[in-house]
């Protein structure tokens, strides 16, 4: 279906080779998936498949790239519009419409198809994707998951052979993001689409899968069962970690299997104490805090104190009243009760961080913190080089990668060392590598004396990171305490490496190495 | 081969242009050259077909996506933007995105991007009328001036300031010289004297445009000129990226 011979890519206005040779081929109704490291050209794999590179980005392109029996070197991409539907990174950016219904006749419209035919291609979609109950909606008003699925319809409708997803499940909670794959594996196992994806979350969609992808930074490629990809790969989710950590004669994919073979190590490990953490004075205090906005109950009653040296984590299901709580802290929202705070330094990350952004380059963006918090020039500049050396001064912030966004974001909110850290959902989009710079950073921070309070849904960022767990749900307080304790509480939120050695209380890898020391 | 370049007239579209553009000037200028106030009533027919015919021979160019999508965007941006000063005196928002956006993106989409952001606003505003097909040409022909404002990096904002400043007038003496003829009747010493010499209606024409000026153009101008040097450099950098994003005309190569 789709067959990569020897691919080398140069962008325009780049010197670097992007890719170097790559080989590859994919037959129909395949779910593959292609990993890699951040910036070594998944994305441009993606849209080498339908044109867009280089017949809309201009470059330099060796080898050949067939598609359905076409060269990409022939047809141009509007040419291949049905054959290959293709979802980006950020749905949103997307939409062209209001509402459901009329955002999956857009494409439709576009290629000029008869009314019945729309209908009935209308209707199909939206049983296909379970869309059915929300067909009238607005756009704006859904869940990033369903978000998602209508961005998939909206490709489905044409029919497609090939649907190329880039990150479809990055940016969502961990229910939205198996509806989206359990819908995706439907596809695949019912119409015989070819699926391509590209993910850094590999602990959600491994078990999806039939074909993984690796490109490495040393150009190779290699293609193979995900079993067989992952024993070696750079890049591992921590099922696979754990596996190898333990010298596993073969990696396992399910917490089932792996259960299986780590029974001995269950029964004999030893116990492991829990992180150590030195508890400074009290920070902020929350009293009786209550968020309303008009009929709703955001927040109730509230009451939650946070001292320095602490990692809260803060969990619940979108709507449940995490921002709502970040808000009050952060006196942007109205709020009965009282919160009294100790300090005066806060830093916020809101959940988009471009958000923080506005300059024209990331000296701008340094210089301006340096300027606002009276800082010695170059400070800010100083800080972002420690967490990610080699970014240059003269780019424009949005032209950065997800990973050295996060890092300048960082950058700009710990350079006058805020006494609390306030980060909502950061790890959206952001590969291993990113996401151990934060964690690396964030427990530095807290081993200041810093306290750090981080809303999200990732419960390996959790079991790493936090010392302590506040749930939510629909704005109570259900769970206040101990990481290892809430985890362990309901294991389907627990972590991968909890459930695979549930009941014995490690929550990580390096908890599971300490055990059988 | 090379990716796809912003749209540009060309060929017999730069003739189609011209001579729809000679109508429609026309169209406004006739009361300095016309014996009659019937002539208006032709030009009531003529503009408006002088446009449909162009906007068919634009849509026959199989506009290209990168175009078709700045051109939606900013257009849709321009026409949101015109009902927000509406009914305060010369406060029209509009007019400094049309001038950058044609700035960044050349002539020829600047001309685009006038006569649909126009159009749209009409959507929007309900201001549909004998008028409209005039103010769509007016818009688009600022659009083409402020495509051809000479790129000179240093001085950058000054200039586009000052094409603000002309633009402003420029629209406000047109639609004057669209409405004078009806605007305060026949007997005043400010109106419209059909069949009298050039000069004399020149004359009457500059001192109504002038009595008129203080309450839209002036303030017109200014407001588009004080938007344009506020934020004109971050709109200008936003707009520049988009346009370096888009790739336009890059080496394709296939080895």
């Amino acid at each position: 279906m789709i067959k990569f011979q020897n691919v080398s890519l140069i962008y325009p206005t780049s010197q670097k080779t992007i890719l170097d040779g790559l080989n590859f081929e994919i037959g129909e109704g395949e779910f593959v998936l292609l990993i890699g490291e951040t910036g070594i050209g998944k994305s441009s794999v993606l849209r080498l498949i339908n044109g867009l590179v280089p017949h809309h980005t201009g470059g330099i392109l060796a080898g050949n790239v067939e598609v359905g029996g076409l060269s990409t070197r022939d047809v141009r991409p509007g040419e291949l519009a049905e054959l290959i539907g293709i979802v980006g990174q950020n749905p949103v950016n997307g939409f062209v419409t209001d509402i459901v219904e009329d955002e999956l006749a857009f494409s439709m419209e576009s290629l000029n198809l008869s009314n019945e035919v729309m209908r009935k291609r209308i209707e199909e979609v939206l049983d296909l994707l379970s869309l059915a109950s929300i067909r009238d909606r607005k756009i704006a008003t859904l869940s990033g998951g369903e978000q998602q699925r209508v961005a998939i319809a909206a490709a489905m409708v044409l029919h497609p052979k090939i649907l190329v997803l880039d990150e479809p499940t990055s940016a969502l909670d961990p229910v939205a993001a198996e509806e989206v794959l359990a819908i995706l594996q439907r596809l695949v196992h019912d119409l015989g689409i070819t699926v391509i994806i590209a993910e850094h979350r590999l602990e959600r969609v491994i078990g999806y899968v039939d074909t993984v992808i690796e490109i490495s930074a040393d150009g190779n490629t290699r293609i193979g069962k995900p079993d067989e990809i992952l024993k070696e790969s750079e890049i591992a989710p921590p099922l696979v970690k754990l596996a190898r950590a333990l010298k596993l004669p073969k990696v396992s994919l399910s917490v089932r299997d792996l259960r299986k073979d780590t029974e001995n190590i269950r029964n004999t490990g030893n116990e492991v104490a829990q992180r150590h953490e030195v508890l400074g004075r009290e920070l902020i205090k929350l009293d009786s805090v209550s968020v309303h906005y008009g009929d709703k109950i955001a927040l109730q009653k509230l009451d939650l104190s946070i001292r320095g040296g602490e990692i809260v984590a803060l969990m619940g299901r979108n709507g449940a009243g995490k921002s709502s709580l970040i808000k009050s802290l952060l006196d942007v929202v109205e709020y009965k009760g009282t919160i009294k705070k100790h300090i005066t330094k806060i830093g916020y990350i809101p959940q988009d961080a471009n958000d923080l952004l506005y300059h024209q380059s990331v000296k701008n963006e340094c210089d301006q913190t340096d300027k606002d918090h009276s800082l010695t020039v170059g400070t800010t500049y100083k800080l972002l080089n420690k967490l990610v050396p080699n970014i240059k001064q003269d780019i424009h912030p949005r032209d950065l990668s997800e990973g050295q966004r996060l890092a300048l974001v960082l950058a700009i909110v710990l350079a006058p060392n805020p006494e609390l850290l306030i980060l909502d959902e950061p790890t959206r989009g952001l590969d291993y590598s990113a996401k151990e710079l934060l964690i690396k950073e964030l427990i530095a921070r807290s081993e200041k004396g810093a306290a750090v309070l981080i809303a999200t849904h990732d419960v390996e960022l959790v079991a790493e990171l936090a010392s302590r767990i506040v749930i939510l749900a629909d704005g109570d307080l259900v769970a206040d305490g101990p990481t290892m304790d809430v985890l362990l509480a309901s294991p389907a939120f627990a972590p991968q490496v909890t459930k695979v050695m549930s009941p014995r209380k490690w929550l990580t890898v390096s908890d599971v190495l300490k055990a059988i020391e | 081969m090379k990716t796809a370049d912003i749209f540009r007239f060309n060929g017999f579209r730069i003739i189609a242009l011209t001579l729809t553009s000679i109508v429609s000037a026309a169209g406004f200028f006739w009361p300095f050259f016309s014996s009659s106030n019937k002539s208006s009533l032709i030009f009531w027919i003529a503009t408006p077909l002088a446009l449909l015919l162009l906007l068919a021979l634009i849509g026959q160019a199989k506009l290209d996506a990168k175009s078709l999508a700045l051109l939606g965007v900013l257009s849709a941006l321009i026409a949101a933007l015109r009902p927000l000063g509406a009914g305060a005196a010369g406060i029209e928002p509009m007019w400094f995105l049309l001038i950058l956006g044609a700035y960044v993106f050349g002539p020829s989409f600047g001309f685009l991007l006038g006569v649909q952001s126009m159009l749209l606003s009409a959507f929007l505003t309900g201001g549909f009328g004998p008028w409209l097909p005039y103010q769509i040409f007016a818009a688009g022909w600022l659009g083409l001036l402020a495509g051809l404002t000479p790129k000179i990096k240093r001085i950058e904002i000054p200039l586009l300031v000052i094409v603000g400043l002309i633009a402003s007038e420029i629209f406000g003496v047109l639609m004057d010289l669209q409405f004078w003829p009806w605007a305060i009747g026949p007997k005043t010493q400010l109106s419209y004297l059909p069949g009298a010499a050039i000069g004399e209606n020149l004359n009457r024409f500059f001192s109504y445009h002038v009595a008129s000026s203080m309450a839209w153009n002036v303030p017109r101008a200014i407001f588009t000129a004080l938007l344009i040097a506020l934020v004109g450099p971050g709109v200008l950098s936003a707009l520049k990226r988009a346009s370096r994003k888009a790739n336009f005309v890059s080496e394709i190569k296939f080895i």
